[in-house]
Protein backbone atom coordinates (compact mmCIF):
# COMPACT_ATOMS: atom_id res chain seq x y z
CA UNK A 1 0.00 0.00 0.00
CA UNK A 2 1.50 3.21 -0.65
CA UNK A 3 0.61 4.76 2.54
CA UNK A 4 3.13 2.89 4.25
CA UNK A 5 5.63 4.76 2.36
CA UNK A 6 8.05 6.79 4.24
CA UNK A 7 8.49 10.56 2.57
CA UNK A 8 10.72 13.26 3.75
CA UNK A 9 10.70 15.40 1.14
CA UNK A 10 7.14 17.30 0.62
CA UNK A 11 8.04 18.63 -2.79
CA UNK A 12 8.54 14.74 -4.08
CA UNK A 13 5.18 13.81 -5.45
CA UNK A 14 4.00 15.06 -8.26
CA UNK A 15 1.81 18.26 -6.71
CA UNK A 16 0.57 21.93 -6.83
CA UNK A 17 1.19 24.55 -5.05
CA UNK A 18 -1.36 27.04 -4.07
CA UNK A 19 -2.24 29.50 -1.73
CA UNK A 20 -4.83 31.02 0.10
CA UNK A 21 -4.91 34.82 -0.08
CA UNK A 22 -8.01 36.78 2.00
CA UNK A 23 -6.88 39.91 4.52
CA UNK A 24 -9.20 41.40 6.55
CA UNK A 25 -10.84 44.70 8.22
CA UNK A 26 -12.08 43.68 11.89
CA UNK A 27 -14.58 45.99 13.29
CA UNK A 28 -14.57 46.85 16.61
CA UNK A 29 -18.04 46.20 16.68
CA UNK A 30 -20.48 49.26 18.34
CA UNK A 31 -19.32 48.91 21.72
CA UNK A 32 -16.11 48.48 20.47
CA UNK A 33 -15.95 51.82 18.60
CA UNK A 34 -17.17 53.57 21.64
CA UNK A 35 -14.45 52.28 24.20
CA UNK A 36 -11.47 52.45 21.79
CA UNK A 37 -12.95 56.15 20.14
CA UNK A 38 -12.51 56.89 24.23
CA UNK A 39 -9.20 55.81 24.59
CA UNK A 40 -7.57 58.21 21.69
CA UNK A 41 -8.88 61.09 23.99
CA UNK A 42 -8.38 60.14 27.19
CA UNK A 43 -5.99 58.58 29.82
CA UNK A 44 -9.17 56.43 30.88
CA UNK A 45 -11.02 53.62 30.11
CA UNK A 46 -15.07 53.04 29.87
CA UNK A 47 -16.44 50.36 30.87
CA UNK A 48 -20.38 49.42 31.49
CA UNK A 49 -22.71 48.21 34.01
CA UNK A 50 -25.66 45.46 33.97
CA UNK A 51 -28.30 46.50 36.23
CA UNK A 52 -29.66 42.48 36.07
CA UNK A 53 -26.45 40.54 38.04
CA UNK A 54 -24.56 44.57 39.06
CA UNK A 55 -21.54 43.70 37.22
CA UNK A 56 -19.50 46.40 35.72
CA UNK A 57 -18.62 44.78 32.44
CA UNK A 58 -15.04 45.12 30.98
CA UNK A 59 -13.75 45.31 28.19
CA UNK A 60 -17.82 47.30 27.60
CA UNK A 61 -20.20 45.61 26.01
CA UNK A 62 -23.37 45.70 24.41
CA UNK A 63 -24.74 43.08 26.28
CA UNK A 64 -24.38 41.12 29.22
CA UNK A 65 -23.32 37.41 28.20
CA UNK A 66 -24.74 35.98 31.46
CA UNK A 67 -28.37 37.69 31.93
CA UNK A 68 -28.54 38.76 28.03
CA UNK A 69 -29.92 42.06 28.64
CA UNK A 70 -28.73 44.86 26.36
CA UNK A 71 -27.00 48.03 28.36
CA UNK A 72 -28.45 50.89 28.36
CA UNK A 73 -26.90 53.81 27.20
CA UNK A 74 -26.49 55.88 30.71
CA UNK A 75 -24.67 52.40 32.27
CA UNK A 76 -21.36 53.80 30.41
CA UNK A 77 -18.89 54.69 33.32
CA UNK A 78 -15.30 56.04 33.33
CA UNK A 79 -12.87 53.81 34.91
CA UNK A 80 -8.95 54.40 35.72
CA UNK A 81 -7.07 52.65 33.25
CA UNK A 82 -4.84 50.92 36.08
CA UNK A 83 -5.46 47.81 37.67
CA UNK A 84 -3.76 44.68 39.48
CA UNK A 85 -2.11 41.60 37.78
CA UNK A 86 -4.24 38.93 38.35
CA UNK A 87 -1.71 35.74 36.76
CA UNK A 88 1.47 35.97 34.21
CA UNK A 89 3.96 34.19 32.19
CA UNK A 90 7.14 35.03 31.26
CA UNK A 91 8.01 33.72 27.48
CA UNK A 92 11.66 33.44 26.71
CA UNK A 93 10.68 31.53 23.42
CA UNK A 94 8.68 32.93 20.40
CA UNK A 95 5.82 30.23 19.11
CA UNK A 96 8.83 29.19 16.57
CA UNK A 97 11.21 27.99 18.92
CA UNK A 98 13.12 30.81 18.98
CA UNK A 99 14.93 32.92 21.79
CA UNK A 100 13.27 36.12 22.16
CA UNK A 101 16.00 39.27 22.36
CA UNK A 102 14.14 40.58 25.77
CA UNK A 103 11.92 37.88 27.92
CA UNK A 104 8.09 39.29 27.35
CA UNK A 105 5.69 39.05 30.79
CA UNK A 106 2.54 38.84 29.63
CA UNK A 107 -0.37 39.27 32.24
CA UNK A 108 -3.84 39.26 33.00
CA UNK A 109 -5.15 42.68 34.66
CA UNK A 110 -8.06 43.15 36.42
CA UNK A 111 -9.16 46.61 35.73
CA UNK A 112 -10.01 48.68 38.97
CA UNK A 113 -13.49 49.43 39.63
CA UNK A 114 -14.92 46.87 36.99
CA UNK A 115 -15.71 43.05 36.95
CA UNK A 116 -13.80 42.59 33.75
CA UNK A 117 -9.84 42.06 33.14
CA UNK A 118 -7.36 42.84 29.83
CA UNK A 119 -4.57 41.21 28.28
CA UNK A 120 -0.85 43.23 28.61
CA UNK A 121 2.52 43.28 28.35
CA UNK A 122 4.33 44.44 31.48
CA UNK A 123 7.24 46.67 31.39
CA UNK A 124 9.76 45.72 33.74
CA UNK A 125 13.78 44.94 33.77
CA UNK A 126 13.15 42.14 36.39
CA UNK A 127 11.52 39.11 34.76
CA UNK A 128 12.20 36.65 37.46
CA UNK A 129 10.02 38.33 40.47
CA UNK A 130 6.48 37.48 41.62
CA UNK A 131 4.24 39.93 39.19
CA UNK A 132 1.23 38.44 41.01
CA UNK A 133 -1.21 41.05 43.16
CA UNK A 134 1.28 43.92 41.19
CA UNK A 135 -0.82 47.13 40.62
CA UNK A 136 0.23 49.02 37.15
CA UNK A 137 -1.12 51.42 34.98
CA UNK A 138 -1.57 51.26 31.06
CA UNK A 139 0.97 53.31 29.19
CA UNK A 140 -0.77 54.93 26.28
CA UNK A 141 0.83 56.12 22.77
CA UNK A 142 0.90 59.63 22.76
CA UNK A 143 -2.63 61.05 21.97
CA UNK A 144 -1.51 62.28 18.33
CA UNK A 145 -0.13 58.58 17.29
CA UNK A 146 -3.42 56.75 18.73
CA UNK A 147 -5.34 54.88 16.68
CA UNK A 148 -8.40 53.28 18.00
CA UNK A 149 -6.93 49.96 18.54
CA UNK A 150 -5.69 47.65 21.73
CA UNK A 151 -2.29 48.53 19.93
CA UNK A 152 -2.78 52.47 21.64
CA UNK A 153 -1.36 50.07 25.43
CA UNK A 154 1.91 50.04 24.64
CA UNK A 155 2.70 48.51 27.74
CA UNK A 156 1.98 48.46 31.96
CA UNK A 157 4.50 50.70 33.87
CA UNK A 158 4.41 49.32 37.45
CA UNK A 159 2.97 51.66 40.32
CA UNK B 1 -37.49 7.26 16.68
CA UNK B 2 -38.74 11.06 16.99
CA UNK B 3 -39.34 11.18 20.53
CA UNK B 4 -41.07 14.94 20.57
CA UNK B 5 -42.46 16.87 18.30
CA UNK B 6 -41.17 20.25 17.81
CA UNK B 7 -42.83 23.71 17.59
CA UNK B 8 -41.63 27.11 16.65
CA UNK B 9 -42.37 29.75 19.08
CA UNK B 10 -40.54 33.03 18.46
CA UNK B 11 -37.85 34.47 15.66
CA UNK B 12 -35.73 37.45 14.80
CA UNK B 13 -33.64 38.60 12.48
CA UNK B 14 -31.47 42.06 11.93
CA UNK B 15 -31.15 44.31 9.05
CA UNK B 16 -29.09 42.51 6.25
CA UNK B 17 -26.32 44.84 5.13
CA UNK B 18 -22.95 44.85 3.41
CA UNK B 19 -20.35 46.06 6.35
CA UNK B 20 -22.17 46.62 9.22
CA UNK B 21 -20.08 47.82 11.77
CA UNK B 22 -21.74 45.53 14.90
CA UNK B 23 -19.23 42.71 15.48
CA UNK B 24 -20.62 38.78 14.62
CA UNK B 25 -21.33 38.83 18.48
CA UNK B 26 -23.31 41.87 18.25
CA UNK B 27 -25.39 41.27 15.45
CA UNK B 28 -26.00 37.30 17.21
CA UNK B 29 -27.34 39.09 20.05
CA UNK B 30 -29.67 41.06 18.38
CA UNK B 31 -31.08 38.67 16.55
CA UNK B 32 -31.45 35.79 19.78
CA UNK B 33 -32.81 38.79 22.14
CA UNK B 34 -35.85 39.62 19.53
CA UNK B 35 -36.47 35.72 18.93
CA UNK B 36 -36.09 35.26 22.85
CA UNK B 37 -38.48 38.26 23.07
CA UNK B 38 -40.41 37.19 20.36
CA UNK B 39 -41.45 33.84 22.43
CA UNK B 40 -41.68 35.35 26.23
CA UNK B 41 -37.93 33.53 26.75
CA UNK B 42 -35.09 34.62 29.44
CA UNK B 43 -31.30 32.97 29.02
CA UNK B 44 -32.16 30.71 31.79
CA UNK B 45 -34.82 28.84 30.15
CA UNK B 46 -32.94 27.76 27.24
CA UNK B 47 -31.57 23.99 27.43
CA UNK B 48 -29.54 24.43 24.52
CA UNK B 49 -28.52 26.55 21.71
CA UNK B 50 -27.05 25.89 18.50
CA UNK B 51 -25.31 28.49 15.81
CA UNK B 52 -25.06 27.78 12.01
CA UNK B 53 -22.67 30.05 10.13
CA UNK B 54 -20.46 29.80 7.10
CA UNK B 55 -16.62 29.41 6.28
CA UNK B 56 -14.05 30.88 9.45
CA UNK B 57 -12.10 32.36 6.32
CA UNK B 58 -15.29 34.98 5.89
CA UNK B 59 -14.77 36.60 9.63
CA UNK B 60 -11.06 35.64 9.34
CA UNK B 61 -11.82 33.84 12.92
CA UNK B 62 -10.83 30.18 13.32
CA UNK B 63 -13.16 28.33 15.59
CA UNK B 64 -15.89 31.25 14.37
CA UNK B 65 -18.41 29.18 15.83
CA UNK B 66 -16.60 29.79 19.67
CA UNK B 67 -16.08 33.44 19.31
CA UNK B 68 -19.69 34.24 18.37
CA UNK B 69 -21.12 32.09 21.24
CA UNK B 70 -21.56 34.54 24.29
CA UNK B 71 -23.48 36.80 21.55
CA UNK B 72 -25.94 33.46 21.04
CA UNK B 73 -27.02 33.21 25.09
CA UNK B 74 -24.14 30.00 24.65
CA UNK B 75 -21.90 30.72 27.22
CA UNK B 76 -22.34 28.23 29.62
CA UNK B 77 -25.02 25.98 28.12
CA UNK B 78 -24.66 22.90 25.37
CA UNK B 79 -23.81 24.79 22.45
CA UNK B 80 -22.31 23.21 19.03
CA UNK B 81 -22.05 25.43 15.85
CA UNK B 82 -22.95 23.64 12.97
CA UNK B 83 -21.78 24.46 8.96
CA UNK B 84 -22.64 23.35 5.89
CA UNK B 85 -21.86 25.48 3.45
CA UNK B 86 -24.89 27.72 1.54
CA UNK B 87 -26.94 24.73 3.26
CA UNK B 88 -26.61 26.21 6.67
CA UNK B 89 -29.46 28.54 7.21
CA UNK B 90 -31.99 25.52 6.93
CA UNK B 91 -29.21 22.65 8.42
CA UNK B 92 -28.51 24.94 11.72
CA UNK B 93 -32.83 24.87 12.30
CA UNK B 94 -32.91 20.93 11.53
CA UNK B 95 -29.71 20.58 14.32
CA UNK B 96 -32.35 22.60 16.53
CA UNK B 97 -35.16 20.47 15.60
CA UNK B 98 -33.28 17.16 16.23
CA UNK B 99 -31.92 18.38 19.73
CA UNK B 100 -36.02 19.09 20.90
CA UNK B 101 -36.98 15.87 18.87
CA UNK B 102 -34.59 13.75 20.24
CA UNK B 103 -35.67 14.70 23.90
CA UNK B 104 -32.72 15.74 25.06
CA UNK B 105 -33.79 19.35 25.06
CA UNK B 106 -37.18 21.21 26.10
CA UNK B 107 -36.54 24.75 24.79
CA UNK B 108 -33.71 25.55 22.10
CA UNK B 109 -32.61 28.42 20.62
CA UNK B 110 -31.20 28.42 16.72
CA UNK B 111 -28.65 31.26 15.94
CA UNK B 112 -27.84 31.95 12.52
CA UNK B 113 -24.94 34.39 11.82
CA UNK B 114 -22.90 35.89 8.88
CA UNK B 115 -20.28 38.52 8.67
CA UNK B 116 -18.63 38.69 4.46
CA UNK B 117 -18.11 42.35 4.86
CA UNK B 118 -14.54 41.55 6.87
CA UNK B 119 -13.22 39.60 3.82
CA UNK B 120 -11.56 41.69 1.52
CA UNK B 121 -11.26 42.53 -0.70
CA UNK B 122 -14.62 40.61 -1.40
CA UNK B 123 -15.75 37.34 0.34
CA UNK B 124 -15.24 35.64 -3.09
CA UNK B 125 -11.51 35.21 -2.68
CA UNK B 126 -12.42 32.28 0.40
CA UNK B 127 -15.32 31.06 -2.17
CA UNK B 128 -12.08 30.22 -4.40
CA UNK B 129 -10.83 27.30 -2.11
CA UNK B 130 -14.08 25.01 -1.81
CA UNK B 131 -12.66 23.56 -5.62
CA UNK B 132 -10.30 20.83 -5.77
CA UNK B 133 -7.29 21.79 -5.31
CA UNK B 134 -6.34 19.88 -8.55
CA UNK B 135 -8.44 19.58 -11.10
CA UNK B 136 -10.30 22.66 -10.53
CA UNK B 137 -8.43 25.29 -9.13
CA UNK B 138 -5.19 25.41 -11.45
CA UNK B 139 -7.79 26.79 -13.83
CA UNK B 140 -8.76 29.57 -11.44
CA UNK B 141 -12.58 28.96 -11.45
CA UNK B 142 -14.85 31.42 -9.60
CA UNK B 143 -18.22 30.68 -8.67
CA UNK B 144 -20.32 32.87 -10.71
CA UNK B 145 -18.48 31.11 -13.33
CA UNK B 146 -19.76 27.99 -12.12
CA UNK B 147 -23.02 28.92 -11.77
CA UNK B 148 -23.11 30.13 -15.03
CA UNK B 149 -22.34 26.94 -16.60
CA UNK B 150 -25.13 25.05 -14.68
CA UNK B 151 -27.89 28.08 -15.59
CA UNK B 152 -27.14 27.51 -19.07
CA UNK B 153 -27.32 24.10 -19.19
CA UNK B 154 -30.38 24.03 -17.46
CA UNK B 155 -31.26 26.62 -20.25
CA UNK B 156 -30.30 24.37 -22.71
CA UNK B 157 -32.31 20.72 -21.96
CA UNK B 158 -35.68 23.28 -21.30
CA UNK B 159 -35.52 25.99 -23.95
CA UNK B 160 -36.05 28.47 -21.52
CA UNK B 161 -35.88 32.16 -22.25
CA UNK B 162 -33.36 34.16 -20.71
CA UNK B 163 -36.56 36.69 -19.75
CA UNK B 164 -38.49 34.00 -17.99
CA UNK B 165 -35.70 33.68 -15.48
CA UNK B 166 -35.34 37.32 -14.93
CA UNK B 167 -39.05 37.28 -13.93
CA UNK B 168 -37.53 35.72 -10.73
CA UNK B 169 -35.34 38.71 -9.85
CA UNK B 170 -38.32 40.92 -10.70
CA UNK B 171 -40.92 39.11 -8.12
CA UNK B 172 -38.44 38.62 -5.45
CA UNK B 173 -37.15 42.34 -5.91
CA UNK B 174 -40.63 43.54 -5.42
CA UNK B 175 -41.43 40.92 -2.55
CA UNK B 176 -38.92 42.13 -0.40
CA UNK B 177 -40.56 45.77 -0.39
CA UNK B 178 -41.64 46.14 2.94
CA UNK B 179 -39.33 43.48 4.48
CA UNK B 180 -37.98 45.55 8.06
CA UNK B 181 -34.39 43.98 6.91
CA UNK B 182 -34.23 44.13 3.10
CA UNK B 183 -31.30 45.60 1.35
CA UNK B 184 -32.24 45.22 -2.40
CA UNK B 185 -36.23 45.92 -2.31
CA UNK B 186 -37.15 47.75 -5.23
CA UNK B 187 -40.92 47.92 -6.66
CA UNK B 188 -40.12 49.39 -9.83
CA UNK B 189 -37.14 46.82 -11.15
CA UNK B 190 -38.11 45.16 -14.12
CA UNK B 191 -37.56 42.64 -16.40
CA UNK B 192 -35.43 44.81 -19.13
CA UNK B 193 -33.70 46.07 -16.22
CA UNK B 194 -32.25 42.51 -15.47
CA UNK B 195 -31.47 41.74 -18.75
CA UNK B 196 -29.68 45.04 -19.21
CA UNK B 197 -27.17 44.43 -16.46
CA UNK B 198 -23.68 43.63 -16.45
CA UNK B 199 -22.71 40.62 -18.03
CA UNK B 200 -20.51 38.93 -15.62
CA UNK B 201 -20.53 35.48 -16.99
CA UNK B 202 -22.60 34.43 -20.05
CA UNK B 203 -25.37 33.89 -19.21
CA UNK B 204 -25.32 35.64 -15.62
CA UNK B 205 -26.01 39.27 -15.07
CA UNK B 206 -25.41 41.58 -12.10
CA UNK B 207 -29.09 41.45 -11.41
CA UNK B 208 -29.61 37.74 -11.54
CA UNK B 209 -27.27 37.32 -8.61
CA UNK B 210 -28.28 38.34 -5.15
CA UNK B 211 -24.96 40.22 -3.02
CA UNK B 212 -23.05 39.15 0.04
CA UNK B 213 -24.34 40.56 3.10
CA UNK B 214 -23.92 40.62 7.37
CA UNK B 215 -26.37 40.03 8.94
CA UNK B 216 -28.43 37.47 11.69
CA UNK B 217 -31.50 34.96 12.58
CA UNK B 218 -32.67 33.67 15.25
CA UNK B 219 -35.29 30.74 16.45
CA UNK B 220 -36.89 29.23 19.55
CA UNK B 221 -37.63 25.63 19.26
CA UNK B 222 -39.84 23.80 22.22
CA UNK B 223 -40.66 20.54 22.67
CA UNK B 224 -44.74 19.72 22.67
CA UNK B 225 -44.59 19.20 26.01
CA UNK B 226 -43.98 23.17 27.02
CA UNK B 227 -44.91 24.79 23.84
CA UNK B 228 -48.35 25.96 25.07
CA UNK B 229 -46.91 27.49 28.12
CA UNK B 230 -45.37 30.26 26.05
CA UNK B 231 -47.79 30.27 23.20
CA UNK B 232 -51.29 29.83 21.91
CA UNK B 233 -50.40 29.74 18.16
CA UNK B 234 -47.45 27.24 18.14
CA UNK B 235 -46.41 26.71 14.28
CA UNK B 236 -44.71 22.72 13.99
CA UNK B 237 -41.88 21.77 12.03
CA UNK B 238 -43.21 18.69 10.38
CA UNK B 239 -40.50 17.43 8.58
CA UNK B 240 -36.88 17.88 7.65
CA UNK B 241 -34.28 16.44 5.16
CA UNK B 242 -31.17 16.49 4.21
CA UNK B 243 -28.70 15.36 1.25
CA UNK B 244 -25.02 15.86 -0.38
CA UNK B 245 -24.48 15.00 -4.15
CA UNK B 246 -20.57 14.13 -5.39
CA UNK B 247 -17.96 16.76 -5.28
CA UNK B 248 -17.22 15.68 -8.48
CA UNK B 249 -19.66 18.04 -10.31
CA UNK B 250 -18.22 17.24 -13.58
CA UNK B 251 -19.67 13.83 -13.75
CA UNK B 252 -23.21 14.98 -12.61
CA UNK B 253 -25.61 16.22 -15.04
CA UNK B 254 -26.66 20.05 -13.68
CA UNK B 255 -30.16 20.78 -15.32
CA UNK B 256 -31.87 18.92 -12.13
CA UNK B 257 -30.99 18.91 -8.45
CA UNK B 258 -31.18 15.31 -7.58
CA UNK B 259 -30.22 15.98 -4.40
CA UNK B 260 -32.15 18.80 -3.72
CA UNK B 261 -35.27 15.89 -4.39
CA UNK B 262 -33.58 13.45 -2.31
CA UNK B 263 -34.16 16.01 0.89
CA UNK B 264 -37.34 16.83 -0.08
CA UNK B 265 -38.69 13.32 -0.58
CA UNK B 266 -36.86 12.86 3.28
CA UNK B 267 -39.14 15.66 4.74
CA UNK B 268 -42.10 14.78 2.80
CA UNK B 269 -42.10 11.22 3.73
CA UNK B 270 -41.51 12.44 7.88
CA UNK B 271 -44.50 15.17 6.91
CA UNK B 272 -46.83 12.48 5.79
CA UNK B 273 -47.24 14.56 2.27
CA UNK B 274 -47.65 12.57 -0.76
CA UNK B 275 -48.55 15.17 -3.20
CA UNK B 276 -45.98 18.33 -2.73
CA UNK B 277 -47.85 20.03 -5.68
CA UNK B 278 -51.31 19.96 -3.89
CA UNK B 279 -50.72 19.78 -0.32
CA UNK B 280 -47.79 22.48 0.25
CA UNK B 281 -49.23 26.21 0.20
CA UNK B 282 -46.15 28.33 -0.13
CA UNK B 283 -42.08 27.94 -0.42
CA UNK B 284 -39.08 29.26 0.61
CA UNK B 285 -36.56 27.38 -2.36
CA UNK B 286 -32.83 29.08 -2.09
CA UNK B 287 -32.25 32.12 -4.91
CA UNK B 288 -28.90 33.22 -4.53
CA UNK B 289 -29.45 33.48 -8.13
CA UNK B 290 -32.38 33.87 -10.14
CA UNK B 291 -32.71 30.47 -11.94
CA UNK B 292 -31.81 28.90 -8.55
CA UNK B 293 -35.40 29.55 -7.13
CA UNK B 294 -36.78 28.16 -10.59
CA UNK B 295 -34.26 25.09 -10.26
CA UNK B 296 -35.19 24.40 -6.55
CA UNK B 297 -38.77 24.69 -7.39
CA UNK B 298 -38.30 21.57 -9.71
CA UNK B 299 -36.31 19.63 -6.83
CA UNK B 300 -38.39 20.23 -4.23
CA UNK B 301 -40.87 18.72 -6.61
CA UNK B 302 -43.64 21.54 -6.73
CA UNK B 303 -43.44 21.26 -10.48
CA UNK B 304 -42.27 19.12 -13.31
CA UNK B 305 -38.81 19.47 -14.48
CA UNK B 306 -38.81 22.72 -16.67
CA UNK B 307 -42.12 23.90 -15.43
CA UNK B 308 -40.85 26.72 -12.79
CA UNK B 309 -40.51 29.02 -15.44
CA UNK B 310 -43.82 28.67 -16.92
CA UNK B 311 -45.51 29.18 -13.27
CA UNK B 312 -43.41 32.03 -13.33
CA UNK B 313 -44.39 33.54 -16.35
CA UNK B 314 -47.98 32.94 -15.35
CA UNK B 315 -48.07 34.54 -12.48
CA UNK B 316 -49.02 31.40 -10.04
CA UNK B 317 -45.29 32.31 -7.91
CA UNK B 318 -46.57 35.69 -6.65
CA UNK B 319 -47.52 36.55 -3.62
CA UNK B 320 -51.18 36.02 -4.44
CA UNK B 321 -50.62 32.69 -6.55
CA UNK B 322 -51.65 29.69 -6.41
CA UNK B 323 -48.61 28.54 -4.87
CA UNK B 324 -46.57 31.87 -3.92
CA UNK B 325 -42.64 31.25 -3.83
CA UNK B 326 -40.21 33.55 -2.06
CA UNK B 327 -42.93 35.79 -0.16
CA UNK B 328 -39.90 36.99 1.71
CA UNK B 329 -38.57 38.68 -0.93
CA UNK B 330 -35.65 36.01 -0.77
CA UNK B 331 -32.29 36.17 -0.63
CA UNK B 332 -32.58 38.44 -4.34
CA UNK B 333 -34.35 40.95 -2.96
CA UNK B 334 -33.56 40.64 0.97
CA UNK B 335 -29.94 39.51 0.71
CA UNK B 336 -27.52 37.21 1.06
CA UNK B 337 -25.38 36.63 4.36
CA UNK B 338 -25.21 32.95 3.76
CA UNK B 339 -26.13 31.12 6.99
CA UNK B 340 -28.21 34.00 8.45
CA UNK B 341 -30.57 33.17 5.33
CA UNK B 342 -32.31 31.32 8.00
CA UNK B 343 -34.17 34.66 8.33
CA UNK B 344 -35.86 34.46 4.68
CA UNK B 345 -36.14 30.56 4.17
CA UNK B 346 -36.70 29.44 8.00
CA UNK B 347 -38.33 32.70 10.14
CA UNK B 348 -40.24 32.91 7.07
CA UNK B 349 -42.15 30.20 7.34
CA UNK B 350 -43.16 30.65 11.01
CA UNK B 351 -43.89 34.43 10.44
CA UNK B 352 -46.30 33.87 7.79
CA UNK B 353 -47.73 30.62 9.53
CA UNK B 354 -48.44 32.26 12.60
CA UNK B 355 -50.22 35.47 10.71
CA UNK B 356 -46.87 37.51 11.76
CA UNK B 357 -45.59 38.73 8.05
CA UNK B 358 -46.97 42.01 8.02
CA UNK B 359 -47.29 43.80 4.66
CA UNK B 360 -45.94 40.12 3.06
CA UNK B 361 -48.33 38.25 4.12
CA UNK B 362 -49.65 35.73 1.93
CA UNK B 363 -53.34 35.85 1.40
CA UNK B 364 -55.98 32.69 2.24
CA UNK B 365 -54.27 31.64 5.71
CA UNK B 366 -51.37 29.19 4.46
CA UNK B 367 -50.77 26.38 6.33
CA UNK B 368 -47.94 24.14 5.02
CA UNK B 369 -44.97 25.85 4.05
CA UNK B 370 -41.77 24.41 2.86
CA UNK B 371 -38.14 26.32 3.11
CA UNK B 372 -34.81 25.23 1.39
CA UNK B 373 -30.63 25.98 1.44
CA UNK B 374 -28.51 24.94 -1.01
CA UNK B 375 -24.58 24.95 -0.98
CA UNK B 376 -21.44 23.56 -1.60
CA UNK B 377 -20.34 23.04 -5.45
CA UNK B 378 -23.69 22.52 -6.46
CA UNK B 379 -24.23 19.41 -4.44
CA UNK B 380 -26.12 20.25 -0.69
CA UNK B 381 -29.60 20.34 0.13
CA UNK B 382 -31.52 21.29 3.66
CA UNK B 383 -35.39 21.01 3.55
CA UNK B 384 -37.93 21.94 6.39
CA UNK B 385 -41.66 21.91 6.46
CA UNK B 386 -43.70 23.62 8.55
CA UNK B 387 -47.34 23.72 9.92
CA UNK B 388 -50.03 25.76 11.65
ZN1 LIG C 1 -25.79 40.77 33.97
Amino acid sequence: MTFLEKQTDPTAPLHWRGNMQADYLYPNGVAGDKFFKHIMQNDSFLATKCDECGKVLFPPRLYCEDCFIEIPEENWMEVPAEGTVRLFTVAKLNAHGKKLPEPKIMAMIDIDKTDGALLGVIKSNDSERDFTGARVRANLRPKDAREGTLKDIVNWNLI
Amino acid sequence: MIKKDVAVIGAGMTLFRRRLKETGKELSFLASKMAMEDAGIQKKDLDMVVMGTAPDAFDGIHMKGENLLDGAAGAGKPYVRVFNGGGTGVFAPIAGWWHVASGVADVCLVVAEEKMGSCYPHPQTAFRHIWDPILDRPLNPNLVWLFAMEMNRYMTVHNIKKEDIARVAVKNKRNAVGHPCAQLADPNITVDDVLNSEMMAWPVQRLDISPPSDGAAALIFVSEDVARQYTDNPIWIDGVGWNIDSTMWTNRDLYFPRYVAKAARMAYKMAGISNPRKDIDFAEPYDPFDYKELHHMEGLLLCDKGEAPILTREGVTQRDGDLPICPSGGLLGVGNPIAATMGQKVCELYWQLAGKAGKRQIPGDPRIGVGQAWGDIMQMATVMVMRR
